[in-house]
């Protein structure tokens, strides 16, 4: 039981709620995000997974309200911070909320870095414009969070620049820049996708101890089922714009309650399954400009059933002690008895 | 950094000499009668001959000629012109003006050119980016040759507010074959501004600006402008040293006593001299301007890095 006396009931520090976003484009509308809800409390980690194009990013973007609309369109949904809905406040209102309670960083800190501002401007950006602090202090206070987020003699390196560092150095700037305004929320997109596996592991280590320091909420994006096991605390799976599955770290590890799950997982390496081949699902993900009647992951299942995976939607059932699953078959599949 | 400037310099050398080595010998090698273009039309004497022939060193072998030729440019002494005036006081009145009529088409560019392409690429896909897009095409498509006369017809006769000929060299008479100059650039400045705008705003690094809850004014007016400024800079610095060597028909149709207006005049009188040491100046201009373009790419782009 877990017990919060300060907040409301039923009220998180982030919601989003039954949320579709659309995409403009020339051959149509790409439904991409297709009623995304998921949750996030203070000091917990939730890690959002899902293979390339399900909408983790494009969530993420929307929460942090930077998605280009047009293209993108928000035709429903909620995304309630502190129990306010992000869509229906006023932009300038907003925008005091983006980058200080609810900051994010990017995959790739070579590009997602402005390359002609050193490392020590860009950090203290927001804090002389946003809060009015002097140049001075500052660049003292930019330097400071180098030292917290491990960037060694961040003193003599504030007038670096961003391609005078290593790529995972980079990162660690883009995380001290994230955290200037000591925000409640830190959304983290793929932070460790485009670096060395040693230097991946240091900044999944970095995170979670910032975490648990600063007390923040974490949104961990991620396609590697592999790493968020050590740091998460719940899991949401995505697929074709939608939470498929949604539990904690370890009871989604001991048994999955959907057949995508249940893919991912098999298509983790495991050290102890040496020379086996490794499970991967079959088939592609869903064209979003047409996607499939039913439950949209029917054409690739291995336990699909016609008719009913074929024509009706499975709602999220909801299995228990917060977990649920988009399956016609989430308890059949929870109790092992669902047979290809 | 040091190693780079000297490289560079040296590459300057070589060029200057190869540039003028160039012009002299085409100058010399068209045939024509240097002796008899300087006497226009009267008969020359033989004995005039041989002493003029003696006289500008034209009975020398040709690359001894150049040679005396590069020395006394190194000295700072340009010879003489077929007219008996020293080219160097040639050049001396001539410049200002070229200078002055270069940098009001500079300024064109910027005021008109920059500002309207960054305008355009903001509001990417409305009416004024239309309009613009347009405008410039047409302005492209009109020859120099064309737009000259035409502005001249229109601008100080028809609506008669500037003067006709800028002969007197002051500033105002200046104004208008500077804009007529600058025009030329600004539909190349106001494609090239709003592309590299354009391209900048859809970098990843302006999604992170964003995500910092910045303005969209400082995001465009700091992050993606400071960007953007990269390519224009470079153009601008290569396209001032372009301005005067391509104000020959501007000069030319307006009267303006500059370079353009004395290279065009001294072509046209085969003054060999004159010719080679005009041609030196736009040369040495040229390059200069180059040099202070990568100079200044290096302090817009802490990315590069001169070795
Ligand atoms: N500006 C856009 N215009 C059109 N489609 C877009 C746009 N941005 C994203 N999409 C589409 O939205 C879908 C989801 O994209 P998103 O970036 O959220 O995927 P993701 O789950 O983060 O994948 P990845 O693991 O590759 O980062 C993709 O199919 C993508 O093509
Ligand atoms: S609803 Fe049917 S098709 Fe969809 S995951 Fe469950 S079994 Fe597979
Ligand atoms: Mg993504």
């Amino acid at each position: 039981m877990q017990v919060e006396t300060a907040r409301p009931v039923g009220r998180h520090l982030l919601e989003v709620r039954d949320l579709f976003v659309e995409f403009h484009t020339r051959d149509g509308e790409a439904k991409v995000i297709n009623g995304v809800s998921y949750h996030l409390d203070p000091g917990e980690t939730l890690a959002v997974l899902g293979e390339s194009g399900s909408g983790k990013s494009v969530t993420a973007q929307a929460i942090m309200g930077i998605l280009d609309m047009p293209p993108a369109r928000i035709p429903s949904g909620q995304i309630l911070y502190n129990g306010e809905d992000l869509l229906a406040m006023p932009e300038e209102k907003r925008r005091a909320i983006r980058g200080s309670e609810i900051s994010m960083i990017f995959q790739d800190a070579l590009s997602a870095l402005n390359p002609v501002f050193s490392v020590g401007w860009q950090i203290s950006e927001t804090l002389r414009v946003r809060t009015g602090m002097s140049k001075a202090d500052a660049l003292k206070r930019a330097a400071e969070l180098m030292d917290l987020v491990k960037i060694p003699a961040a003193k003599a390196r504030i007038k670096d620049y961003p391609h005078q560092f290593s790529g995972g150095m980079r990162q660690r700037v883009m995380i001290a820049m994230a955290l200037a305004m000591d925000p409640k929320v830190l959304i983290a997109d793929e932070p460790t996708t485009a670096l060395d596996v040693t230097v991946q592991a240091q900044i999944m280590d970095l995170l979670a101890d910032l975490r648990r320091d600063l007390n923040m909420g974490m949104i961990l994006i991620t396609h590697d089922l592999g790493v968020v096991a050590d740091v998460a605390d719940r899991i949401a799976v995505m697929y074709a714009g939608r939470i498929i599955e949604h539990a904690d770290v370890h009871a989604i590890y001991k048994q999955p309650a959907h057949p995508y799950t249940e893919g991912l997982i098999s298509s983790i390496p495991r050290l102890n399954s040496k020379g086996q081949e490794l499970a991967t699902i079959k088939g592609l993900p869903p064209n979003l400009m047409r996607l499939p009647s039913g439950c949209k992951y029917h054409p690739r299942c291995p336990y699909m059933q016609q008719p009913i995976c074929t024509d009706v939607v499975p709602p999220a059932l909801d299995l228990g002690g917060g977990r649920t699953s988009a399956c016609h078959f989430a308890k059949e599949m929870l109790d092992g008895q669902l047979h290809r | 950094m040091f190693r780079y400037l000297v490289r560079r310099l040296l590459q300057m050398i070589l060029v200057f000499v190869a540039t003028t080595f160039i012009v002299y010998s085409l100058m010399y090698a068209t045939g024509g009668d240097p002796i008899q273009a300087l006497a226009g039309e009267r008969p020359v004497s033989p004995t005039q001959r041989a002493q003029l022939i003696r006289e500008y060193g034209l009975d020398q072998p040709f690359l001894v000629r150049y040679w005396n030729y590069l020395s006394g440019l190194l000295q700072g002494d340009f010879g003489k012109s077929l007219t008996g005036r020293e080219v160097s006081d040639i050049i001396a009145q001539a410049l200002p003006p070229t200078i002055q009529l270069a940098a009001i088409a500079i300024v064109t560019t910027i005021a008109l050119g920059v500002t309207v392409g960054i305008i355009a690429a903001i509001r990417r896909g409305g009416w004024f980016d239309n309009a613009t897009l347009v405008f410039t095409l047409i302005i492209i498509g009109i020859p120099i040759v064309v737009l000259a006369p035409l502005a001249q017809l229109i601008f100080t006769i028809k609506i008669p507010i500037f003067p006709t000929t800028a002969t007197s060299g002051d500033l105002y008479a200046l104004l208008l074959p500077g804009i007529i100059l600058g025009a030329l650039s600004v539909a190349t400045a106001m494609r090239l501004t709003r592309a590299s705008f354009t391209e900048n705003q859809r970098s990843d690094y302006v999604r992170t600006a964003r995500s910092k809850g910045l303005s969209k004014r400082r995001v465009v007016g700091v992050h993606v402008l400071r960007n953007s400024l990269i390519p224009i800079i470079t153009f601008l610095g290569i396209e001032l040293g372009a301005l005067m060597a391509g104000a020959i028909v501007t000069e030319g149709v307006f009267n303006v006593p500059g370079v353009g207006f004395n290279l065009f005049r001294a072509l046209r009188t085969e003054d060999a001299p004159l010719v080679v040491g005009l041609v030196s100046v736009l040369v040495i201009i040229f390059l200069v301007a180059n040099l202070i373009v990568d100079l200044l790419y290096a302090v817009l782009d802490p990315r590069i890095r001169y070795e």
